[in-house]
């Protein structure tokens, strides 16, 4: 018997080139009953690997390769040393010399341990000499055997003599095998045991290739030029128990010392130490006393003025909860996410749960959500259950930016550096990565790569012409040539390998003393941060409880609209308390008039909101869940329409289920019913529940779902539930098989999507300027928000350095020039408009525009030559940016913006490019020394004529992405009219299944995973938005110009039901209607 | 007044030059990256027609059925521009090479001569027609307006003397700036224009919306001044085709030949080395008298049609159809390491390359070139090591690859790869100490420092390497001495039949030498390598050592191989 205990796998980022699962299968196979795995400098791989290891019934050894310098001092050059975890001190000192040298050096590359570093770290490890990597081959390189026995006895005094092991590995070398016979007369010598290992990079021998060209790859190299770095064979693949006795027959200790060492070391994974902090509590106090008095203060303020039963049924609820939460332990996990939510209402930081956490009274109690999970009869076994015996899963919603790093910061002053860190989140190669790294390796040109990158489409949805090898025809490679077929070979392994390790976007793990006891911890690329090696999925897999402080841009653009409704409207809106069910709210909704409004703004939720016709609350959570891979997968959003519209009866698949279908008419929407259908037809528990929403989750597994689908089975046959029902009732769980959304997190989006709609409503100016301060964001483009917002009477103001802030504002019109209002609504006459900011002009860096407003601050600019002389931060190419977008037109006359309309002296925009011209040119050594008031004047005016509609149109997409004047549309609508064109807005006044044509310009492109192979696209016009189907034929047939044309011309058949309307294409053609470079959102 | 020449889509003209069947076909020239990466650079009109661009790659371009490909041909293009200054010669003296596809010649004084410009015009046309090139022709009052006039207009334009404003004033910006990028960059006019420049002005002026050359011209000259500078200025005047310049000219190569036709044919080497060393006088005289010496002989024999041989060696070289008979021409061209001037040696190296390369058919006519350059500076540092004369170590060369055939003399570059035997041979010339000693001194970094103590700091330092070196030995001297063995390579590596039991060979045949045979009576390894699987010649092999017991009973050890794809062994080498 043999038990490998050197090998790495993909985690040792581009090294090993097999997933951990793969080596385990491999090693399974193989029939040996354990392994080890030594990642490079980390422990990445190690949840992954126990996780499999003890599905396949293995023992999975942790350990590491750490990269070390002088071990001994006479050694120079970095060497790898092989550490293997004996036991749990073991592992805690490994994770902490990991930590150590990663974050002394302060960023992940050429980090190092020293000497003093594994002589404070070396409880509990077993050391071996390593491969040609390792201290022995360095020190028999650089100074002969007598060095090496050097290194290897210092080895000894570290670790200990009982815990060395003289490696021994064959691949098949000359060199490797006089370095053997060194490393045999040392063990001899030191009298050390001997350890064979085949210093494993890969499952087998045929990702050697994948191995080179993550070598060149490493070493910046191509594949024809990296000559000796590459393997010289490819032997280093998991061998054979009786392959490995063979080997190395002439030193049979060497194999039988494997199954000795194995059963030394004791520490496997599940033995983490891991602790949940503690929270500080007043003297006399438990943390459950405290949790419950703080829960008790809550509930009297969420329900302290609803009905009796409501109150009731809280007060029950929430003792039930808090009894589990005891009995759980809990308590220190709920006060900390308080504590966190409580910072934020200090700092004045918009907070909401959402999640599963949306199910629980005691966290509506405590603030950490804002829907009543007792009034909307939610689940709380979602959130908690007492079987599963896995934390609960809180994520708050925060604003994106600066107060999200503020609340992040907060938590790391609190609980230390080492306390907590990031989840890291594992980059992983797809299409376009694996495309472009295998091209480079390959040698491929830049301009080849950009070609192939460009090609290598991500649409979601999938069909046989979206395979990689096609995209590479595309590309205009020839997969019979051998060598791009080599290339094709290498994309195809390298998919879905890790590259390499970035930070997740808000989950963080908080532990009780020390966290890098637990988990290695690295610094992240962004200042101040630390990222644990694991990602969110190992970190829950490890029973290591994570709090997500998400950024959400809408929460951002909430925020800031409150300001701005604050400073400019001077009204106090409170979010917790907006009127409920606002009339003018529901009606535009109705309308599918949602541009903007968060989650109910796409083209499908458009599609969907007519027909749904939402009128209360409880119908936006079902409109924002409805739209989900899940349901539209399950075939329930159209027999819930249909039951809504009351063209269809409402049944139920078993009467039994009427009190949970009930509400969504005998369609299960939302993960709980699903969950709930489980538990009342097949009497699942509330945990065995849990697990079959885990196997409905991301990680969907085919196997795990057909065991749950027999219990099922079962269940219902005990249950009398039989035939048909049976059958329709797993139908209905097992087809929800892609991600749907739970009714708690459905709710808690609803809260946001309804404050969105009704800051829109009732607020246009204030809500528009907060979304162009925060984008990216949502489902369109900034050009496309503005054109809306105008639509709707609101007035856009072009960006003037006289006016603009660095961000869009808002500015009082001129009373009776304009009118700002949404259309319909109460806020008519207000006479308030959006100035575009500064942060629209593209290249214009931030330090640069907010000197520019300093100045301005101070004094007006007098001309632009004054503009430049103030402002040094601005460089030629910014002022010729601002210039060409018009911004320096008020300036350029040398008037104030009003003066200068006043008296008709306003220049355009190629007068202000021609003095920025002027003002940017050093005036050379003659005139630099005189007195500003002395310098020649650069005069008004040019000698170039002004700019075209045009060339504005070109001037404004290039520089800002949008433009605040007409719609490229509008200025050819008479060729349009000719041309047999029809508006957007024209369409819903026209009847169903007429052949027509219209245009426009292309704002979004679609083609969802669910939608079998069709395309969706949005036209834009200076009326509204059109929507078109395509089929996969037609997108096939036209699918370059399709994806690549920025306007077109579409000819179909009108399909205008229900309020809905579409047109299913059956002709396009290309649009010349401007030059300018519109930009279409496209989702894949 | 002058004439511009310019020769649209020249890459792609330059081809069809050579095969006109392709004349009123698409065609599409590719060039740049590795094969199968090569992208079309350049393409006619009709390919342009048809929806071709550039920048398109092979495979994509296998949807266009009637598209021509070629690649692109830098001698071609060399031989096609070649023609038209030969051709434009025949019509004035002076004239200037502006760039590959565009002559500029001078035409002042010539009208008596050649009649009235537009009949020269016509002329040239016809001329360059005859080449197998279409051209644009221009005439104009400057060199300037005329070559923006020929790339801007198709066909023959004629611009009367002030009116090039006018007439040049329809031009986009586009053609004046990429005349003068990829025209002038190369040092031509007082221009001093670049690429980045250009594409700087053509930014601005678009912003400007400037499009057309009279745009620019009628901007105000100072404060054009003030923004774009002199150079502005100067961009502005040549948009008005005001700007007056001369001509470049150009002045052929110098040729360094020499050719005699002998009434009776030469067979022996005796007297052609007669005549090679007269001819050889003539020439170095002539290089001398320029101070100039020959950095390549190329000699050139016609053979007598009558009694050429049937040697293999002659299928190679081109054969001219004459009345029936068939001419060969033998051509040998030597290129020497350093430029040299010596005529004994010159006729010492060619009479040993003939003696290894024989004509094989009387000679009747010799032509003799030397490709001039610089002489060699004579004089070396004094702390420099004597070094061999180059043309002594010319000679060893030639006459040491005489014997041992070309390409196995020379230096040996180790390639840096796994495979056996990974090596190339390059020309012989080592690097003069001075210049190695200099640019290993200036890489240490400090190099003002440096330079004045170069010599002296250079010896030092390589004493010191010495040393170290020697110290290396000494300590692992005894170690390495009692491992030293060497392995005596067959070449080529010797077939053998060998017979493997339980994965290891046991027995060994080789069937080009018997006395390598016998039972294996021991082994080691085996060795295993393979590389270069991403290219089309990868290769795997696994090498064993093993000790044959031969006839009296000695032990003798073989390396042995086996080639892992094809499954052959070989015996590669033996062990001392």
């Amino acid at each position: 018997m043999y038990i490998e205990l050197h090998s790495r796998s993909a985690f040792s980022f581009l090294e090993g080139a097999s997933l951990p699962e793969e080596l385990v299968a491999v090693c399974a196979n193989l029939a040996m009953p354990a392994m080890a795995m030594l990642d490079r400098d980390g422990l990445y791989s190690s949840p992954r690997f126990h996780l499999a290891a003890k599905k396949a019934k293995i023992k999975a050894h942790i350990g590491a390769e750490i990269t070390c310098a002088a071990l001994p001092p006479s050694l120079s050059g970095q060497f790898r040393l092989p550490l293997l975890v004996a036991s749990r001190a073991g592992y805690q000192n490994l994770c902490r010399l990991i930590t150590k040298m990663k974050l002394w050096v302060g960023r992940k590359e050429g980090a190092s341990a020293e000497d003093a570093d594994f002589i404070e770290h070396a409880d509990g490890l077993i050391c071996l000499t390593g491969g040609e990597e390792g201290p022995l081959a360095a020190a028999l390189r650089q100074a002969g055997p007598q060095a090496a026995c050097e290194a290897v006895r210092r080895l000894t005094e570290i670790f200990g003599r009982a815990n060395v092991y003289v490696e021994l590995q064959r691949h098949y070398h000359r060199d490797e095998e006089y370095r053997n016979r060194v490393a045999i007369q040392i063990a001899e010598a030191l009298q050390l045991p001997l350890l064979a290992t085949n210093g494993v990079n890969y499952a087998s021998p045929r990702e050697r290739e994948l191995a080179d060209a993550f070598t060149a790859l490493r070493h910046h190299r191509t594949l024809a030029t990296a000559g000796r770095l590459l393997a010289r064979n490819a032997e280093r693949s998991l061998k054979s128990p009786a392959g490995m006795r063979a080997l190395f027959a002439d030193v049979p200790q060497a194999i039988t010392n494997t199954l000795e060492l194995s059963s030394r070391l004791e520490f496997a994974l599940n033995d983490l130490g891991y602790e949940f902090p503690r929270y500080p509590v007043p003297e006399g106090e438990t943390m459950m006393s405290f949790l419950r008095e703080r829960t008790r203060e809550g509930w009297q303020s969420r329900y302290g003025r609803a009905d009796a039963e409501l109150k009731k049924r809280a007060r029950r609820q929430i003792e039930r909860e808090l009894n589990l939460i005891d009995h759980l332990k809990l308590a220190g996990y709920f006060l900390i996410v308080w504590d966190i939510v409580r910072y934020c209402r200090e700092q004045k930081i918009l907070v909401q749960g959402r999640g599963s956490a949306a199910n629980s009274a005691v966290c509506y109690s405590l603030g950490i959500t804002a829907v009543d999970p007792i009034g909307m009869e939610l689940l709380f076994e979602r959130f908690l259950s007492e079987e599963r015996g896995e934390w609960p899963d809180i994520d708050l919603d925060l604003p994106s930016g600066g107060e999200r790093e503020r609340v992040i910061q907060h938590v790391y002053q609190r609980y230390g550096q080492r306390g907590a860190a990031m989840t890291a989140n594992v980059i992983t190669y797809r299409n376009r990565m694996a495309a472009r790294e295998m091209g480079k390796a390959m040698g491929f040109d830049d301009d080849t790569l950009k070609r192939i990158s460009a090609a290598v489409a991500t649409w979601e949805f999938k069909d046989e012409h979206d395979a990689l090898d096609r995209r590479l025809c595309d590309a205009g490679l020839d997969l019979k040539h051998p060598r791009i077929r080599k290339y094709f070979e290498l994309c195809l392994a390298a998919r879905d390998l890790p590259r390499h390790l970035g930070q997740h976007s808000g989950g963080m793990v908080i532990c009780e003393g020390r966290l890098d006891s637990v988990v290695p911890l690295e610094p992240a690329s962004m200042p101040g941060r630390v990222v644990v090696q694991w990602d969110k999925e190992d970190c829950a897999d490890m029973g290591i409880i994570k709090v997500d402080l998400l950024g959400l841009g809408m929460m951002a653009a909430l925020k800031d609209s409150l300001e701005l409704i604050r400073d400019h409207y001077h009204e106090d809106v409170d979010l917790a308390h907006l009127p409920a069910e606002d009339p003018v709210v529901y009606s535009t909704l109705q309308k599918a008039d949602t541009v903007g409004m968060f989650q109910v703004e796409s083209r499908a939720q458009m599609a969907c909101l007519p027909r749904l016709m939402p009128k209360k609350f409880y119908d936006i959570v079902v409109q924002v869940a409805i739209i989900r891979p899940g349901p539209i997968v399950g075939n329930m959003v159209n027999p819930f329409l249909k039951r809504r519209q009351g063209r269809e009866d409402v049944t139920y698949p078993h009467p039994s289920l009427e009190t949970v279908l009930g509400r969504t008419l005998g369609v299960p929407l939302f993960q709980e019913q699903l969950l709930r259908m489980a538990m009342i037809t097949a009497n699942f528990t509330g945990g065995e529940a849990e697990e079959l929403r885990r196997a409905m989750g991301f990680k969907r597994s085919e196997a795990r779902m057909k065991v749950i689908e027999e219990k099922l089975r079962a269940g219902m046959t005990r249950n009398g539930i039989l035939g048909e029902t049976q059958e329709q009732i797993i139908q209905a769980i097992t087809s929800f098989a892609l991600y749907g959304f739970p009714e708690s997190h459905a709710a808690s989006f609803a809260l946001i999507a309804y404050a969105s709609a009704y800051l829109k409503c009732h607020y246009l100016a204030a809500f528009t300027a907060a979304l162009l301060n925060n984008q990216p964001m949502g489902f369109y483009h900034p050009a496309t928000i503005v054109k809306d917002a105008q639509r709707h009477g609101l007035k856009m103001l072009p960006m003037d350095v006289t006016r603009s802030d660095w961000k869009c504002s808002l500015e009082a019109v001129a009373s009776g020039q304009l009118l700002v209002a949404s259309k319909g609504n109460d806020f008519a006459g207000k006479n308030i408009a959006v100035r575009l900011g500064l942060k629209y002009a593209r290249g214009l860096r931030e330090p640069g525009g907010q000197a520019l407003v300093r100045e301005r601050s101070l004094a007006p600019f007098a001309s632009i030559q004054d503009l430049a002389r103030r402002v040094p931060e601005l460089r030629k190419d910014e002022l010729t940016t601002l210039a060409e977008i018009g911004a320096l037109n008020s300036v350029a006359s040398g008037q104030s913006s009003v003066a200068s309309e006043r008296q008709n002296l306003k220049l355009h925009r190629r007068d202000a490019l021609w003095q920025v011209e002027r003002a940017v040119r050093w005036s050379g050594p003659l005139l630099d020394e005189l007195p500003e008031d002395e310098l020649p004047e650069i005069g008004e005016g040019s000698p170039l004529a002004a700019m075209t509609d045009e060339e504005r149109l070109v001037a404004d997409f290039r520089a800002t992405g949008l433009t605040v004047g007409p719609h490229p549309m509008q200025y050819r609508r008479a060729e349009m009219k000719k041309m047999g064109i029809i508006r957007a807005c024209d369409l819903a006044h026209l009847p169903n299944g007429r052949r027509l044509r219209i245009g426009g310009c292309v704002i979004a492109r679609q083609r969802p995973g669910t939608a079998k192979g069709m395309m969706f696209m949005s036209l834009e016009d200076e009326t509204g938005i059109a929507n078109a189907i395509f089929s996969p034929d037609l997108l096939q047939k036209n699918r370059v110009l399709l994806i690549s044309e920025r306007f077109v011309m579409i000819e179909g058949i009108l399909q205008n039901q229900d309020n809905v309307i579409h047109i299913r294409a059956e002709k396009v053609s290309p649009l010349r209607v401007t030059k300018a470079e519109t930009v279409s959102h496209d989702f894949h | 007044m002058f004439a511009c020449i310019f020769i649209p889509d020249f890459s792609v003209q330059a081809i069809v030059r050579f095969e006109p069947e392709l004349r009123g076909r698409s065609v599409a020239v590719l060039g740049g990256g590795r094969p199968p990466l090569e992208k079309v650079v350049a393409l006619n009109e009709r390919a342009r027609q048809s929806g071709v661009e550039v920048g398109a790659t092979k495979s994509q371009l296998e949807a266009w059925e009637n598209l021509v490909l070629r690649a692109r041909s830098e001698s071609q293009e060399s031989s096609a521009h070649a023609a038209l200054l030969d051709c434009v010669q025949s019509f004035s003296p002076e004239v200037e090479d502006t760039s590959p596809g565009i002559v500029l010649l001078n035409l002042a004084g010539l009208e008596p001569l050649l009649g009235p410009l537009p009949k020269i015009a016509s002329n040239l046309s016809q001329h360059v027609s005859q080449l197998g090139l279409e051209a644009y022709i221009a005439m104009a009052a400057n060199p300037d307006a005329a070559l923006l006039a020929a790339r801007g207009l198709p066909g023959v334009t004629l611009i009367p003397e002030g009116r090039e404003a006018e007439r040049l004033g329809n031009l986009p910006v586009d053609v004046l700036l990429e005349s003068f990028s990829s025209t002038f960059s190369s040092g031509f006019s007082s221009f001093p224009s670049d690429v980045e420049q250009a594409a700087r002005w053509s930014e601005t002026l678009d912003r400007w919306g400037i499009r057309k050359l009279r745009a620019l011209a009628a901007l105000p000259e100072v404060p054009v001044s003030e923004r774009l500078g002199q150079q502005g200025i100067r961009l502005q005047q040549l948009a008005r085709g005001a700007v007056q310049r001369n001509l470049r000219v150009w002045e052929p190569q110098l040729i360094f030949a020499e050719s005699v036709e002998l009434e009776h044919p030469i067979v022996l080497l005796e007297p052609l080395a007669f005549l090679l060393n007269r001819m050889l006088e003539q020439l170095c005289a002539r290089l001398s008298a320029r101070a100039l010496a020959a950095q390549e002989l190329r000699l050139e024999l016609k053979l007598s049609a009558s009694q050429v041989n049937d040697d293999a060696s002659f299928a190679e070289t081109p054969t001219y159809k004459l009345a029936g008979k068939i001419d060969q021409k033998f051509t040998r061209t030597l290129s020497l390491p350093t430029p040299m001037l010596d005529a004994r040696v010159f006729l010492k190296l060619l009479q040993l390359d003939l003696q290894a390369h024989l004509p094989g058919a009387p000679i009747v006519k010799i032509d003799l070139s030397a490709q001039p350059a610089r002489p060699r500076a004579l004089q070396s540092g004094l702390f420099q090591p004597v070094f061999p004369e180059p043309e002594k170590l010319e000679l060893t060369l030639a006459r040491i690859a005489g014997i041992v055939g070309e390409g196995r003399v020379g230096s040996v570059e180790l390639l840096d790869t796994h495979r056996e035997g990974g090596f190339a041979m390059r020309h012989f010339a080592p690097v003069e100490p001075a210049l190695k000693l200099r640019t290993k001194v200036k890489s240490s970094g400090n190099r003002k420092k440096d330079e004045e103590n170069m010599s002296m700091q250079g010896n030092e330092k390589t004493c010191e390497l010495a040393e170290s070196h020697a110290e290396n030995i000494k300590i692992n001297g005894e170690e390495k001495m009692s491992a030293v063995i060497a392995l005596r390579l067959f070449r080529p590596p010797l077939v053998a039949s060998v017979t493997v039991r339980e994965a290891k060979p046991v027995q060994l045949c080789c069937l080009d030498r018997e006395d390598i045979a016998g039972e294996i009576v021991w082994t080691a390894g085996p060795w295993r390598s393979s590389g270069d699987w991403s290219e089309q010649e990868g290769w795997s092999r696994e090498e064993w050592d093993i000790a044959v017991s031969s006839d009296n009973e000695q032990l003798v050890l073989y390396r042995l191989v086996q080639d892992r794809l094809s499954g052959k062994w070989f015996v590669e080498g033996m062990y001392d």
